[in-house]
């Protein structure tokens, strides 16, 4: 089920003194089964675009379709595109309210009118997904640390079976490890489902780590819309919008600088560690030849 | 006495059930002891739950030892007529901006700690102006505060607790809803007051980057202090890090993985520089 923004600009305060443009003419599309990185320093307007891709927030001009259909056409089930593109807000657990773990993911899919049978497959299912064990089922969320209350979140939205996975920085405040669970199980969960996710992160590191597509916002307007090893060719002017390249990414330019025979395209761990040792390989057989 | 003391200290929280009967007892703080020498840059790690916001919580009385006893400046937290000295001398800066800026205009929100202290109006001025020099926001004073970028509010909120002349401040996660502009504008800015103003910092974070400045590091786990030390002895545990849920700055694990590979590279690489100059040594043992 595809998505396209087709010239959306969205104002807030519209007519007033204190309008202020939030999305700028905005053209993109996103189609099935990519993941996708959305980054912006705050206030350039990555909420508002998302809040968009659900009919949350209606815009100004332009026109968002989703599989074919305009959201604001009479007539259009909102609701239904409500289950179909999911979003996952920033401190999703902070919207948790039942008295256990497993009654508060059904909440979504009891409010499709689902029969109760299906409602708690699908909560099963969607608590397996995020990876939570048996054992915190019928516990009370409000129990569960810091990570586990965020995976509880999420499972609730994709108990709705969306098509769309939008979560707005689903990292934050988490510690390192459960930084890595969480954005490891959204990526199973990308490959094994094929649903499209939106990402949206102020971890370039992250960023470079999982997605296909980077989406870079500033004021308003789309930057730069690439492959990540694109975007991040760009680092000077991401640094000027508040943002950078992966810390990665740094180092290996200062090496190429210093007269190392290395790509500075490089974005993780891994690739950088093989460079270098690529780079020492062949300085060692040239030495063994002299 | 150091700005800090902490000997054997226990804080428990007890869980209730709906009816107020005790469910069980959770030990947050578990028998920690702590020095902190005045004018020091000290980092505290963890994952989360392991006690680290309970324990900076005992640094300016709001929460109170269950056991054992912290002195700030000298005085005993438990003492309620120390309350307002200690609240004074450490001051403390959270997680989320939004929830710590009160005033309609910068430089009255700055002021509002002083003037609550009973400063006279000419010194609350100077406290302003000097604080948000100190945090490099003083063009904003006329600003209102919901219209600055996230690392600019949290810049406001240390000059906040700046004005009123702490001697330590406790950052506790203050970079964790930030961008990467904002995080580097909060830290560049801590570490000025550390450096120039000499005030303690006590810095709480997941940020592994972060604390490579710090003079030491503790790492907290299950409510105890674990591993501690300079940031080169914690970083060059990586195992053990991973193992607490934890993680090193990107340059040191790249460093480690290229050690694994059989290059002589040292433990504890902190900075691209340092890893530089390793790899320029290596490449001076082929020649």
């Amino acid at each position: 089920m595809p998505i396209i923004l087709d010239k959306v600009s969205h104002v807030y305060g519209e007519g007033t003194a204190m309008a202020v443009k939030a999305l700028d003419d905005i053209s993109i599309v996103i189609p099935d089964g990519q993941f996708i990185g959305l980054i912006g320093h705050t206030g350039s307007g990555k909420s508002t675009l998302i809040q968009h891709l659900n009919g949350l927030m209606k815009a100004t001009s332009g026109n968002v379709y989703f599989n074919g259909e305009d959201i604001d056409d009479e007539g259009f089930d909102k609701k239904m595109l409500r289950s179909k593109v999911g979003l996952v807000f920033q401190y999703p657990e902070h919207q948790l309210f039942e008295t256990d773990v497993f009654t508060d993911v059904c909440f979504g899919p009891k409010n499709l009118g689902l029969t109760k049978k299906e409602v708690e497959l699908r909560a099963y299912e969607a608590l397996k997904l995020v990876g939570l064990e048996d054992e915190y089922f019928y516990q009370s969320p409000f129990d569960l640390s810091g990570g586990q209350k965020r995976r509880v979140a999420i499972a609730g939205v994709l108990a709705m079976k969306p098509d769309v996975l939008v979560l707005d920085e689903p990292t934050a405040g988490l510690d390192p490890k459960g930084r890595d669970e969480i954005l490891e199980q959204i990526s199973r969960l990308k490959r094994e489902t094929g649903i499209t996710v939106i990402l949206v992160s102020h971890s370039m590191d992250d960023v470079a780590k999982y997605v296909d597509r980077i989406i870079v916002m500033n004021q308003g307007s789309v930057m730069y819309d690439d492959e990540p090893r694109e975007v991040f060719q760009h680092y000077r002017e991401l640094e000027q919008v508040g943002l950078a390249a992966p810390q990665i990414t740094y180092i290996m330019r200062e090496l190429q600088e210093r007269g190392y025979d290395v790509s500075d395209d490089v974005m993780t761990i891994e690739e950088a560690r093989k460079a270098i040792k690529d780079c020492f390989e062949k300085l060692a057989s040239l030495h063994r030849e002299r | 006495m150091g700005i800090v003391k902490i000997r054997d200290l226990i804080y428990e929280y007890i869980r209730r059930d709906e009816e107020g009967n005790v469910e069980g007892i959770t030990t947050a703080v578990d028998d920690v002891n702590l020095d902190i020498e005045q004018g020091s840059f000290i980092a505290v790690l963890g994952h989360n739950g392991s006690g680290k916001s309970t324990l900076a919580k005992h640094l300016n009385a709001i929460l109170y030892p269950t056991e054992g006893t912290v002195w700030v400046d000298g005085k005993d937290t438990q003492k309620e007529e120390y309350v307002w000295d200690i609240r004074q001398t450490a001051g403390m800066v959270f997680q989320n901006p939004d929830n710590q800026i009160i005033g309609q205009i910068v430089e009255e929100d700055v002021g509002f700690g002083p003037e609550n202290m009973g400063v006279p109006t000419q010194e609350i001025w100077e406290r302003v102006e000097e604080s948000l020099k100190a945090v490099g926001m003083y063009q904003f004073r006329k600003h209102s505060p919901n219209k600055l970028s996230g690392g600019q509010k949290q810049r406001v909120s240390i000059a906040g607790v700046i004005a009123m002349h702490p001697k330590c401040i406790i950052l506790d996660e203050p970079t964790a809803m930030l961008d990467p502009r904002g995080r580097k504008e909060v830290i560049r800015a801590v570490r000025a007051l550390n450096d120039v103003e000499r005030i303690t910092v006590i810095l709480i974070t997941h940020y592994m980057e972060e604390v490579i400045y710090a003079d030491r590091v503790y790492v907290m786990d299950k409510g105890k202090i674990t591993l501690q030390g300079t940031p080169k002895e914690v970083f060059s545990e990586v195992d053990r890090l991973k193992e607490l849920r934890l993680d090193v700055p990107q340059v040191t694990l790249l460093a480690y993985e290229l050690r694994k590979n059989g290059l002589p590279i040292p433990k504890g690489i902190l900075t691209s520089k340092e890893l530089i100059e390793a790899l320029d040594q290596c490449i001076n043992e082929l020649n």
